[in-house]
């Protein structure tokens, strides 16, 4: 009680001052008043009267100072004259502000994106009506591994045997054709979704309706309900779309609804069309794999539902233990699957990072408080002064906070507008992409947590940076500065904190860098690479075929005629195309180069102990491998090093492959690899251990490529694997490659299009683009994460740099009066000067020989990296660098120490 | 009035204020009127040094001011003692005479 009437107090004081000035002038005058009133009708005269009233009174203005201290009305007042001070401060040492700023607000701008972006994950809020209610049902494979786990079967089951989550609902996303006459083709993504999925959502449609359980059954007329933006976009906002024809994909639909704006349910989608079940896919356990969501029952708790769950999950892993032994089925909220959060330790992991990354701050802002600590401990004289002149301990530390405070809130600001700039850009990075599948609710951007967030980090940086200096200046020995004041007496004490201060300094920078630059240099020099293929003149495109929907025969044989009936259409688009005018050559692949997929092979004659390299793990070595179309190379002009190209018959025969330079280099020390034999070690089937691999059958390598991807993983350093591929091992997807002119590829993007449309709506021909396009966008994101990289190693080497400097030249001119000393009794300059030399390097070589052990330490612990490759070279380039900025450090003060008659500085005593 | 005065004045007069306002509200200058004669003219408040302490006793909440009209129909700022105030000089007041016999008895000793 007594607190909140305080605080009322305290509040009315900072933003009532002027109604609590006017009220104290008032009260004060009336009482002289009264008092001159009573003295007159006591007998005195009005003049005498007026006189004793102030007399008895006192010093107005000293007693109005008393007020207003206690009303809090000169709190204002003294943070006013302490931010004034402190910006005297800054301009005064302006580096020292300068560095502190910029290392600081790297570290919030890190820090604050950081925390946006997870938090956007974390604690998302669907908006749609009681969004808090909705769940995700997914079942969890116990043996880690990952995968499609729910089916029309598990769907079927949940759906019967759950009372705590109602309304379950299942989705799929495919990518269709929409047709509509008179306008181009697009590709757009469809939600397959069941009506219940429209009753979760809660959503009214602004025109129409939404789908319906009959639209499910078989035979129903086929339909479509569209987002608001699509009927503007496609539409022209036409009043009268309901009951207009539209070509998704193989079906004409008639089109029943339109949703409100900005309604994207379930995840990023802008068509819905009908979900339908078929009975067969439920008894077989076949279709496709859905995602399946419901809402919590009125007075249900996940867990409730969880336990629910857990019954009817048992049930089926007695029932189908070949396909559900492993399944443990969950309820998560609605959001978690889609972020990638379904693993309950990616939250914790999330978390973790958070903490990492705010801990880079307490880094920076440690050395920030070196910084200030060097610079405050040359005032420990004037503050000694204050304080034995009555300053409390209190308002000398408030005033060396707010400093502190001031240059930490000055980071903090910049620090965010560089966060919001870079989740601008993150965010239209990402809704650029027409791929993407960023959920709808995911919304980057500065939120009041954040703000709230980066308020508490400058607080804490301004706390660290500034209160612990100010407690250890102002610390209990006041005496001892004033003794320091009038002796400038040597302080042992200090001297040994520099010493570890500086060691630590330098150990951690040198640790630290060479991975920070090894990593931003591998950015950069990704960044800048180019392609040694033809990318230019290449164009790309994925295919595939919109899986028939035929509930009449059983799944197996419907897949069959899907990869019959692709094979048929995709030779038929192979000729087509390659007959276009322009058009050089064309390829199939299954994925393109620099998106081959990792995989793990066994060399022969080689234990895998052997293999002398940290790619290699028990299961195997690491590689990227693709199946491609014999004559890829050829198209892509790779030639041949060593060996053969593939033959048509290699891709019948499957008992041959090529490999990359990189391969011999990181497995073979650079010996031949042809005729070596390899085989893919694959993850085995159901039913064994899933950590057990099953060999496939040893192939033989007949030809040796360079290295040619530049696009495709960060790290892009692992060995290619090629194996051969005839048309007829595919099955519904294959990436093309388009060889044309340079000038003329966006008209042939258009024409591939038109001929893939007009061979087969069901035909679906996917991010068609300029090979090079893909590159370079590949190449944008890496120099984003080398930017980054680079931003805060470079804030972190400014700072240590400027930490050792300020502590060498601290140290030096701590030892003035000394130095004064010996050169009075006659010491040689040369002497001094390498007294100071010997203590500065041996901090600084002590410091460099820990960092050494530390990098490896690190190195070692996270498996090799840089130290083993030409990253060695950088452990000793930063190490000299930081010697030379010490070294410099101390050279300076001493010059000066050396230049000063020792008269001078004895008479300073 | 020594500073030996000054210092027992600033460990007493938040009590002496309350025990003022015991029985009525009244303005600051009433409070020091109030003090003086009920001590017999033996306590001189100096008349400013009262403010600081009433604004404490008010930031505490143990007493209310409130703008009013003297008698002479003067503008005045008028306080009254809150019900915390009134369990606040109790407690102040029995303190006070534990102290008060503890020091007299020492002081009576031979």
């Amino acid at each position: 009680m007594e607190l909140v009437t305080k605080l009322w107090w305290r509040l009315r004081a900072l933003f009532g001052r002027s109604s609590i000035e006017r009220d104290m002038d008032e009260e004060l005058r009336a009482h002289i008043s009264l008092r001159t009133e009573a003295n007159i009708a006591a007998g005195m005269s009005p003049d005498e009267a007026l006189r004793d009233a102030r007399v008895r009174f006192g010093g107005l203005e000293g007693i109005k100072e008393a007020c207003r201290d206690v009303r809090g009305a000169g709190m204002f007042d003294v943070l006013v004259q302490d931010v004034r001070f402190a910006g005297r401060m800054i301009r005064k040492y302006p580096g020292l502000s300068l560095v502190s700023v910029i290392g600081m607000s790297v570290a919030i701008a890190v820090a604050a994106g950081y925390f946006a972006v997870s938090n956007a994950f974390l604690d998302p809020t669907v908006p749609i009506p009681d969004g808090d209610r909705v769940v995700s049902l997914q079942n969890t494979d116990a043996t880690g591994e990952g995968g499609d786990r729910q089916k029309a079967r598990d769907f079927v089951a949940w759906r019967d045997g759950l009372k705590r989550v109602h309304e379950l609902a299942a989705f799929a996303t495919t990518r269709r054709n929409l047709l509509l006459a008179g306008r181009d083709l697009e590709r757009v993504d469809v939600a397959q979704m069941t009506a219940s999925g429209f009753r979760v959502a809660r959503t009214a449609p602004h025109l129409g309706r939404v789908l319906l359980d009959v639209d499910e059954g078989a035979g129903a007329p086929p339909v479509v309900v569209i987002a608001h933006d699509e009927w503007q976009r496609v539409f022209g906002g036409d009043p009268a779309i309901l009951g207009r024809q539209v070509r998704v994909g193989a079906d004409v639909c008639t089109v029943v609804g339109v949703m409100p704006e900005g309604f994207r349910f379930p995840v990023n989608h802008r068509y819905w069309v009908p979900l339908r079940i078929r009975p067969a896919d439920a008894d077989s356990g076949g279709g496709p794999s859905l995602s399946i969501f419901g809402r919590l029952a009125d007075g249900a708790t996940l867990d409730d539902a969880e336990a629910e769950l857990a019954v009817v999950g048992a049930r089926m892993a007695a029932a189908y233990p070949e396909t559900h032994q492993h399944f443990r089925p969950r309820v998560m909220p609605y959001a978690y699957p889609f972020l990638g959060l379904d693993d309950p330790h990616a939250t914790l992991a999330i978390r973790g990072w958070q903490l990492g990354i705010a801990l880079l701050l307490v880094v920076v802002a440690a050395n920030v408080a070196i910084l200030v600590y060097a610079r405050v401990a040359t005032r420990t004289g004037e503050i000694a002064v204050r304080m034995a002149l009555g300053a409390n301990r209190r308002r000398v530390i408030a005033q060396l906070s707010v400093e502190a405070l001031v240059l930490s809130v000055s980071a903090a600001v910049i620090g965010l507008a560089i966060a919001a700039f870079g989740l601008d850009a993150l965010q239209a990075h990402i809704r650029a992409d027409a791929n993407s599948q960023l959920p709808f609710w995911v919304r980057l951007g500065l939120s009041p947590a954040v703000i709230v967030y980066v308020a508490g980090l400058a607080i804490t940086g301004g706390v660290i940076a500034g209160i612990i200096p100010a407690l250890k200046a102002t610390g209990l020995r006041v005496h001892a500065g004033l003794q320091q004041l009038s002796m400038r007496g040597s302080q042992q004490q200090l001297g040994q904190m520099w010493t570890a201060l500086v060691v630590v300094q330098v150990a951690v920078a040198v640790a630290i860098l060479p991975f920070a630059v090894y990593n931003a240099a591998k950015g950069v020099g990704r960044a800048f690479t180019q392609p040694s293929y033809p990318a230019h003149e290449l164009l790309r495109a994925s295919l595939s075929l919109e899986a028939a929907t035929d509930s009449a025969t059983s799944e197996a044989a419907t897949a069959d005629a899907d990869k019959k009936r692709f094979r048929q259409l995709a030779g038929e688009l192979l000729r087509r195309v390659e007959a276009e005018p322009g058009v050089s050559g064309v390829a199939f692949t299954s994925q393109f180069p620099g998106n081959e997929r990792p995989a793990r092979i066994e060399i022969e004659g080689m234990r895998q102990t052997e293999i002398p390299s940290q790619t290699v793990e028990p299961q195997g070595a690491s590689i990227r491998t693709a199946e491609i179309e014999p004559d890829l190379f050829s198209l892509f002009t790779v030639p041949i090093v060593a060996g053969r190209a593939f033959l048509d018959s290699d891709a019948r025969a499957a008992s041959t492959v090529i490999v990359d330079q990189l391969f011999e280099e990181r497995f073979l020390q650079g010996a031949s690899a042809l005729g070596r034999r390899v085989r893919f070690l694959n993850k085995a089937n159901s039913g064994a251990r899933p950590t057990e691999v099953e060999p496939g059958p040893w192939l033989e390598v007949v030809g040796v490529v360079p290295a040619f991807v530049a696009s495709g993983d960060f790290d892009g350093s692992d060995p290619r694997v090629y194996r051969p591929m005839a048309l007829e091992d595919a099955s519904t997807r294959l990436q093309l490659a388009v060889r044309g002119q340079r000038d003329s590829l966006l008209d042939l993007a258009e024409r591939v299009a038109d001929i893939a449309a007009a061979l087969d709506p069901a035909l679906e021909l996917d991010q068609v683009q300029c090979a090079a396009d893909d590159e370079l966008q590949e190449r944008r994101a890496s120099l984003f994460v080398a930017i980054g990289i680079s931003a805060v190693t470079a804030s972190v080497l400014l700072l240590s740099a400027t930490g050792i400097y300020a502590m060498m030249s601290f140290t030096v001119t701590k030892r003035r009066r000394e130095i004064g000393i010996r050169v009075a009794l006659g010491a040689d300059a040369r002497r001094i000067l390498s007294g100071i030399f010997a203590r500065a390097s041996a901090q600084l070589s002590a410091g460099v020989l820990t960092g050494f052990a530390l990098a490896f330490a690190v190195d070692r612990a996270v498996g090799g990296g840089p130290l083993s490759e030409k990253g060695m070279l950088l452990l000793p380039a930063v190490a000299a660098l930081l010697i030379i900025v010490g070294l410099l450090a101390a050279l300076g003060p001493a010059r000066r120490v050396l230049a000063v008659h020792p008269v001078e500085v004895l008479r300073e005593d | 009035m020594g500073t030996s005065n000054a210092k027992l004045l600033q460990g007493t007069l938040d009590m002496l204020i309350l025990q003022a306002l015991r029985l009525a509200p009244m303005h600051g200058f009433g409070i020091g009127r109030r003090i003086m004669q009920l001590a017999d003219d033996a306590l001189i408040v100096e008349e400013g040094s009262l403010y600081p302490a009433i604004y404490r006793l008010e930031q505490r909440g143990w007493i209310k001011g409130e703008w009013g009209l003297s008698e002479k129909n003067q503008r005045a700022r008028y306080y009254k003692l809150t019900a915390r105030g009134r369990k606040q000089l109790q407690v102040e007041g029995e303190n006070w005479e534990r102290l008060a016999a503890a020091v007299t008895k020492v002081m009576q000793a031979v």
